[in-house]
């Protein structure tokens, strides 16, 4: 399964991001999420939501193999990354993100959360087989 | 301390200094944020003869303990000063995104001090705080600053700015945040010009303090999904706040050629469906809110440029479009865009400019005053010229440029019959005379006419609109209510139209903060509030306080011409009657004043001596201050 | 014919829901409009600022048709 973004949908709440880091850091921080939603204001006026579509660069290219497969994502092992940035910079569409104070790169692991609150039909799930679910 | 950031920065302008302390325990317990803060704060700091454009005036921000929680819409941010409108204690609420900004950047309250002697602007990032210098910024739109310092500093940064009016000292010249959002009442945008503050830029990547995560998580995560089905979810969603323009028409409460009359012929063409239809870009949401009423619209006229903005809200289409005669939404929005880029809230300015239509139809304003141009009814070009002239201060703008009851004032002609204002700012989008409730709402409102403060129509239809009976006592409730949200600095459409109760925003508090508050806590802390912003004006302008809260004529004798409430007014002696009973449910006395017993109470005893100094210490009614101040409105029984 | 009325507030409270804590279910004979399904369950019109049927606006003239959801939205508390 994958998030499926319909940015034309996207309000620019941000809930997707205080859930998201309060599922992976106990904390409200949106500056910590794996979700950035960017604004295009003032012209044309849209937000786009900007998260890993799991490609698996980042695995290939992580010099601790710190970067596994896990069903359907690719997940940062937080006891083998050495915050090293590799990822950081082959990352094709820079969705890997990154904060001062995080122990490591960070990126979405396809836990769903956002999918839950968002009330816009912004991120939805959909499964391989193309089925949609929400 | 959990919930809040833990700085308070103060700021001289004049001197470039910047101090940090502590947010002291006893200032967010016992004021909460926002407008608690910035009402102690100018209380106590603030000399009562100071200009309010001069350097002793303060400008403060503070979000409010709820800014930045994952939580109901935990969004807002209040601005605050004394007003150069009203020359009493004001405070403005803002919604967007840079509330939340601040607090991750770990600040409860930023005090501006005096005057800077260059423009400059504020540049917080986390805790690097520096004044930069704002020369190549003044004089921009605000809507164009935001836009250039945007894509100078990033996407990351919050940013809020004011427009040439502030910069020029018109006194209901906004703060306008996040290509659409204002701190938009009180002249917030002229005290920010006075101190040449151009704009404030913010960063914030700390996490938030809190008590309980994991219950808070849970408790607004259910919330969340509750409301997902609420059936006035989608109507809210997809129309916002103009969902309410076909109500007040055919129920006669609509702004309509300044408030001539109450219902406007052409109102379908400026409605929340309209405004869907036509003008809609996107639905945009203020921080932590997933019912995104924003509407981001562009309006489209052949011979002027395409223009994008945040709106038009309810308000807008009320005051820059009905009592304006405007019949086309397309106007609207650009009405809208115009007072946003130049800095002047929509509210008072679309009264203002239907004011001055209505003096250019009885040839009070002419063609000379206008630099050749007309004033007509519904006509864009004219209102484009004139709202120009305002943010310049020139010509005829520059008496317009105080109000409805500054021009007024300085026009004479009797024209303050039919100013729509109170204490010198202007009604916002409800004509009251089939409203009574809705007019003491509006004539006893601490910062002048605003209803934000106790939005009473519905106290109206439930007790009966025409009686003064039993609308006093709704009103003190509301009055402690809604502001309460000003405090917190969550949004009140929650509560107001999805069924969240207020209860449940308590536990917000609690799980955030740790502290075991109750919701009477909260709304004595709201009442505190209350009384002293109405001390600190008595302090400011002097007594009897009854002489202050005053209706305009229009609403108090003349009778509506047509449409759905034809024939209603509010009457002289109804009027007295609820601002009576009005005090004694407030326990003040017979001229509106605070009384010791009331202001004990409230753990408040210092502003009784203060009144007592200079002799406006209320005495109470004969039967002494009631226990209970204020009571919720039950509705009718079915 | 069956319709479902739907609101929030004291309103919803009016409409005395029966399906689930929002919804009422309504048995009309012939295809009355909204005011006079309003007027029967005595609720005063003042009391709805107006109806919002599949995702749009309706007046309080609206016919429903059988099976319908209307939203009656009541008068807002906004600005």
């Amino acid at each position: 399964m994958r998030i499926k973004v319909t940015k034309e949908n996207c309000t620019g709440c941000r809930l997707c991001q205080q859930i998201c880091t309060i599922a992976h850091y106990d904390e409200i921080n949106p500056k910590k999420a794996a979700i950035r939603i960017e604004p295009q204001f003032p012209e044309p006026g849209i937000f786009v939501p900007r998260l890993c579509v799991q490609c698996g660069k980042c695995a290939e290219a992580c010099p601790e193999d710190a970067i596994e497969k896990i069903d359907d994502a690719y997940v940062i092992n937080r006891e083998k990354c050495t915050n090293c940035h590799v990822c950081v910079d082959v990352c094709p569409i820079g969705v890997m993100f990154t904060h001062a104070d995080a122990p490591t790169p960070i990126k979405c692991d396809l836990c769903l959360k956002c999918t839950e609150v968002c009330n816009t039909g912004a991120l939805t799930v959909i499964s391989k087989k193309s089925a949609a679910t929400k | 301390m959990d919930g809040f950031g833990g700085t308070i920065l103060r700021i001289n302008l004049e001197s470039g200094e910047i101090k940090r302390t502590p947010t002291p325990e006893d200032l967010a317990r016992g004021w909460m944020g926002a407008r608690g803060f910035v009402a102690k704060t100018l209380y106590d700091e603030v000399p009562r003869d100071a200009d309010p454009l001069g350097p002793e005036n303060l400008l403060i921000m503070a979000p409010g303990v709820m800014t930045g929680a994952f939580a109901p819409c935990g969004s807002k941010i209040g601005f605050g000063c004394i007003s150069p409108a009203t020359n009493g204690h004001a405070d403005s609420n803002m919604g967007g995104m840079l509330g939340a900004e601040v607090k991750y950047a770990g600040y409860d309250m930023v005090v501006f001090e005096r005057v800077s002697p260059e423009p400059v602007y504020l540049y917080i990032d986390d805790d690097t705080v520096e004044l930069r210098p704002a020369g190549d910024y003044w004089g921009m739109g605000s809507l164009d600053l935001e836009k250039k310092m945007k894509e100078d500093l990033g996407e990351d940064f919050q940013i809020a700015t004011i427009g040439p009016a502030g910069e020029n000292g018109v006194v209901f010249s906004c703060i306008t945040h996040d290509f659409g959002r204002q701190a938009g009442r009180c002249g917030v945008g002229a005290v920010m010009g006075s101190k040449r503050l151009k704009a404030i830029a913010v960063r914030g990547t700390k996490s938030l303090p809190v008590h309980d995560l994991p219950a808070m998580t849970k408790a607004t995560y259910d919330i969340i999904q509750r409301t997902k089905s609420h059936p006035l979810m989608e109507p809210w969603q997809k129309y916002g706040t103009a969902l309410f323009v076909g109500w007040a028409n055919e129920h006669g409460c609509f702004p309509t050629k300044n408030f001539q009359t109450t219902y406007h012929e052409h109102w379908e063409s400026i409605s929340g469906e309209k405004l869907a239809e036509e003008v809609l870009v996107t639905h945009k949401a203020c921080f932590g809110c997933w019912m995104n009423c924003g509407k981001y619209s562009v309006a489209k006229i052949p011979g002027k440029p395409d223009t994008y903005v945040e709106g038009p809200e309810y308000e807008t289409i009320a005051l820059c479009g009905g009592s304006c005669g405007m019949k086309d939404i397309h106007h609207v929005a650009y009405a809208n865009w115009l007072c946003d880029n130049l800095g002047l809230d929509t509210m008072s300015s679309g009264n203002t400019i239907g004011f001055a239509m209505e003096c250019f139809e009885k040839g009070i304003i002419t063609k000379d005053d206008l630099e050749g141009h007309e004033l007509k009814w519904g006509d864009i070009d004219d209102f484009e010229n004139v709202v120009r002239m305002i943010a310049d201060r020139r010509g005829i703008g520059e008496t317009l440029s105080y109000g409805t009851k500054g021009a007024a004032e300085r026009l004479g002609q009797n024209t303050i019959a039919f100013a729509s204002q109170a204490k010198g700012m202007e009604f916002s989008g409800y004509d009251t005379r089939w409203y009574w409730a809705q007019l003491l709402s509006y004539c006893t409102s601490d910062i002048g006419a605003h209803h934000n403060r106790s939005w009473a129509i519905t106290a109206d239809v439930q007790i009966g609109q025409d009686t003064p009976k039993g609308k006093a006592p709704v009103v003190i409730y509301l009055q402690h209510i809604r502001p309460l949200f000003d405090t917190w600095c969550c949004c009140r459409l929650f509560w107001g139209e999805l069924d969240v109760t207020p209860e449940e925003h308590v536990d917000t508090i609690r799980q955030l903060t740790g502290w075991d508050v109750t919701l009477e806590e909260c709304m004595q802390v709201s009442e505190k509030i209350w009384n002293i912003t109405r001390a600190h004006y008595l302090e400011r302008n002097g007594g009897p306080g009854r002489q202050f809260d005053v209706a305009p004529a229009r609403h108090l004798d003349e009778k509506i011409p047509s449409g759905p409430a034809e024939g209603h007014a509010v009457g002289r002696e109804n009027f007295e009657y609820m601002l009576d009973d009005y005090y004694y449910n407030r326990g003040w006395d017979k001229q509106g004043h605070p009384t010791r017993e009331v202001l004990e109470i409230l753990g408040i005893p210092y502003v009784a001596d203060n009144l007592e100094k200079i002799g406006l210490l209320g005495k109470p009614f004969e039967d002494g201050v009631p226990k209970v101040r204020g009571e919720k409105l039950k509705p009718k029984a079915m | 014919m069956i319709v479902y009325l739907k609101s929030g507030g004291a309103l919803r409270e009016r409409l005395r829901p029966d399906v689930d804590h929002y919804t009422r279910r309504l048995e009309v004979d012939g295809t009355p409009s909204l005011k006079e399904i309003l007027d029967g369950l005595e609720i005063p019109l003042v009391f709805v600022a107006f109806a919002f049927v599949n995702g749009k606006f309706e007046h309080l003239d609206y016919r429903p048709a059988d099976g319908e959801t209307v939203t009656l939205q009541p008068p807002v508390a906004g600005g």
